[in-house]
């Protein structure tokens, strides 16, 4: 049981992140296609921005492997 | 790194003017600035006369730009060094030769852009009777009989069938009905009937909402049978017809091209010299120029001038304590091999003047972490061929040979991590060729990459931390004390971390950990309320460098998942392919995300340490030339 709930405990800390990650990556993403529309100049920057909230993801990917790792698993 | 700029002033009689700014010109290194206004020396304004001349000269540089756009921009080829000085029949014959270049490059291309259009119709036309070639005899054996050509929507089998079942009910079963799927996914419908039925049939049609699509109207009258065959003549003979055009528009550019590049080169620099009299100080019998160019150029300036005008002008270096403050434009002059990277820097606002260059130390880290990233013999490989392709294609100096040359380096960066990690495609290389991993294989020691991912993030982020150091260090002692105890107290934490995890003796974790809470207080007191929060920023930062293990690991087993469908497929063949398109699909992503991390990496956490951004752009003051993207000569391009 306790594995169960470990497992579980590591699917979310990459799951949770990665829904809050597309969220804010579908708003910046949107905002940045409106910019590029108008201003082609600065698709480099708003890729650069939009790669961003990846931090979020990437740090709940790091808890999980912790997560598991002293698990043992 | 950041060029080291001088300000200069250059003095000299009134009358000389029209002499200097020619030489300066030519010179092209100085950056000139606005005039100061002070008691007795007032900017030079032009007069009623000269303003309209600028405003003549603006208008035919317009038109010859118009031409040059027209023809296809300016080509690079175009060589730099243009006569100056045209007079009022030089300038009406570039009027006319503008003009007469923009009508018939227009003329050209309407005429092209026409065919192509006509061509892209025939093409949809072909799509719908192409299937019904084969039935041309059969239309042929039933003479009298009208043929009619219609779309039915998507939706499977039941608009054929009403539509056979209204033809049965009106005619009993005197039609011949073929259909055929076309590529659009609706239905295409062929139907023969007695020429008698026609208005019958058309009732039918408007009953039923079928759209009837008539033979293009060149063919008109003529039956699918007859029709068909024309189309594809027509359509192959205006391909012919758009290639005589290209070479027609490809001959004019080749004519005119270099004649109206030189007017616009000439114009532009008249156009220059004089807006740089605007930018001239004067009193009543002598002017004043200032600007920036490069302490190194400064001896060469007053050589210049001097050997075209002896000793009646001056040039004086303004000292540093007169112009401390004022935006000095910023030049980056970087070695060979670093030069590619200015490109990524350019992405953002140039650095500040007096601050820290990051070309030479992006042109390291970038192809580093890249390789980290993607590491693989065989991706790098594919990666290698891809930039000598480019740079074979590429203009010297373009942005396309900078992309070149940058993916250049990641391929070989990522080449050799390839052979760190045992990669050839994935885990081909270790199957097949038995190819081992030299340091760590990163699809079981998940531990040592996020090890070695986030103990880079630290090395980077430290580096970042003691190059603000030393460009506050330039500001004073005072500006440094904060940005030194930041770096202290970073580098204390993770000589912890290191003792906590055993990378370091155990001892050190107290000292280290008691330290910190010492600094601590002295932060606050030297950086506010802020300091903590960057201190907390920085850690984030480093941990951040952990997507270098993360989207590695997501590369290396996309690879390795590539691999086994060989295996899983049943067919060799069948799961040799789908690994070959896993294996694209793979590379693709393999060189856009780690592009777009490792710039993150940089933009964000590495330069958010340091850079400060605000510099002014160099524009000195020079003759025209092509920009060095400009497209090649027309000639060159291929039919489209």
């Amino acid at each position: 049981m306790e594995t169960a709930w470990t497992y579980l405990a590591a699917a979310l800390a990459v799951a949770v992140p990665a829904v809050a990650t597309a969220w804010a990556q579908s708003r910046i993403g949107a905002a940045g296609s409106a910019t590029m529309a108008e201003k082609p100049e600065l698709s480099a920057t708003i890729i650069i921005l939009v790669a961003i909230p990846e931090t979020m993801v990437i740090l709940g990917f790091v808890v999980a492997v912790m997560i598991l790792i002293g698990q043992g698993g | 790194m950041i060029l080291p700029m001088s300000k200069v002033r250059v003095l000299g009689a009134r009358e000389l003017l029209p002499d200097v700014l020619p030489i300066l010109q030519d010179f092209g290194q100085m950056h000139l600035t606005p005039p100061r206004e002070a008691a007795g020396v007032h900017r030079v304004r032009p007069d009623q006369a000269q303003e309209r001349w600028a405003r003549q000269l603006g208008r035919i540089r317009q038109s010859v730009r118009a031409a040059l756009d027209a023809l296809g921009g300016p080509a690079a080829s175009v060589s730099r060094g243009v006569p100056t000085g045209a007079d009022r029949e030089t300038l009406a014959s570039w009027v006319r030769l503008a003009r007469r270049v923009r009508r018939e490059a227009r003329a050209l291309r309407e005429r092209k852009v026409g065919l192509e259009e006509e061509r892209a119709f025939l093409a949809r036309y072909w799509k719908f009777f192409g299937p019904f070639q084969d039935l041309a005899e059969a239309a042929a054996r039933w003479p009298g009989a009208a043929a009619y050509h219609v779309v039915l929507p998507r939706g499977g089998e039941r608009p054929l069938a009403r539509l056979k079942a209204g033809l049965r009910e009106m005619l009993g079963e005197e039609f011949e009905i073929w259909s055929r799927e076309i590529e659009t996914g609706e239905t295409g419908v062929l139907m023969l009937v007695p020429g008698t039925a026609s208005e019958r049939l058309e009732k039918l049609f408007t009953a039923e909402r079928v759209e009837e699509i008539d033979l293009p109207g060149a063919s008109g009258g003529l039956s699918a049978a007859q029709a068909i065959p024309r189309i594809v003549e027509r359509y192959d003979a205006i391909l012919g017809e758009v290639r005589a055009l290209e070479a027609s528009l490809a001959d004019l550019a080749r004519r005119h091209e270099e004649t109206l590049a030189r007017a616009h080169g000439t114009l532009t620099d008249e156009l220059a010299r004089l807006e740089a009299v605007e930018r001239t100080a004067a009193t009543n019998n002598a002017f004043v120029l200032e600007g920036w160019l490069p302490t190194s150029q400064v001896p060469a300036l007053r050589s210049d001038l001097e050997k075209a005008l002896g000793e009646t002008t001056v040039v004086e270096e303004v000292s540093r304590e007169e112009w401390v403050g004022e935006d000095v434009p910023v030049v980056l002059r970087n070695p060979r091999l670093f030069r590619p990277f200015e490109m990524l820097v350019g992405i953002l606002p140039l650095p500040r003047y007096g601050s820290i260059d990051p070309t030479p130390f992006l042109a390291i880290f970038f192809p580093m972490f890249f390789g980290l990233v993607l590491g693989d013999v065989g991706y790098g490989l594919v990666l290698a061929g891809i930039a000598l392709v480019l740079r074979h294609r590429s203009a010297k100096a373009s942005t396309l040979r900078a992309v070149a040359e940058i993916a250049g380096a990641c391929a070989a960066f990522t080449v050799i991590f390839g052979f760190v990690y045992g990669e050839l495609f994935g885990d081909a290389g270790a199957r097949l060729l038995g190819m081992r991993a030299l340091v760590f294989n990163r699809e079981e020691a998940l531990l040592p990459f996020l090890g070695l991912a986030i103990a880079i993030g630290a090395v980077h982020i430290i580096l970042g931390l003691v190059l603000n150091l030393i460009s506050k260090l330039r500001q004073g002692r005072r500006a440094a004390i904060g940005p030194g105890v930041m770096l202290l107290m970073v580098a204390l934490v993770v000589l912890a971390i290191l003792a906590a995890v055993g990378v370091l003796p155990g001892a050190f974790f107290t000292p280290t950990v008691l330290l910190v809470f010492v600094l601590f207080p002295v932060l606050v007191v030297v950086e506010g309320i802020l300091g903590p929060t960057e201190l907390v920023s920085a850690i984030g930062h480093i941990l951040s460098y952990a997507r270098v293990m993360a989207v590695g690991t997501a590369s290396v087993m996309m690879a390795v998942a590539a691999n086994r469908m060989i295996g899983a497929m049943g067919s060799l063949l069948v799961g040799s392919l789908f690994a070959l398109l896993f294996h694209l699909v793979n590379f693709a992503l393999g060189v856009f995300s780690p592009t777009v991390h490792a710039l993150r990496l940089h933009f964000v956490e590495f330069f958010g340490t340091f850079y400060s951004p605000g510099g002014t752009r160099y524009e000195p003051f020079g003759h025209w030339a092509p920009p060095s993207g400009s497209k090649p000569m027309p000639q060159s391009k291929g039919p489209t």
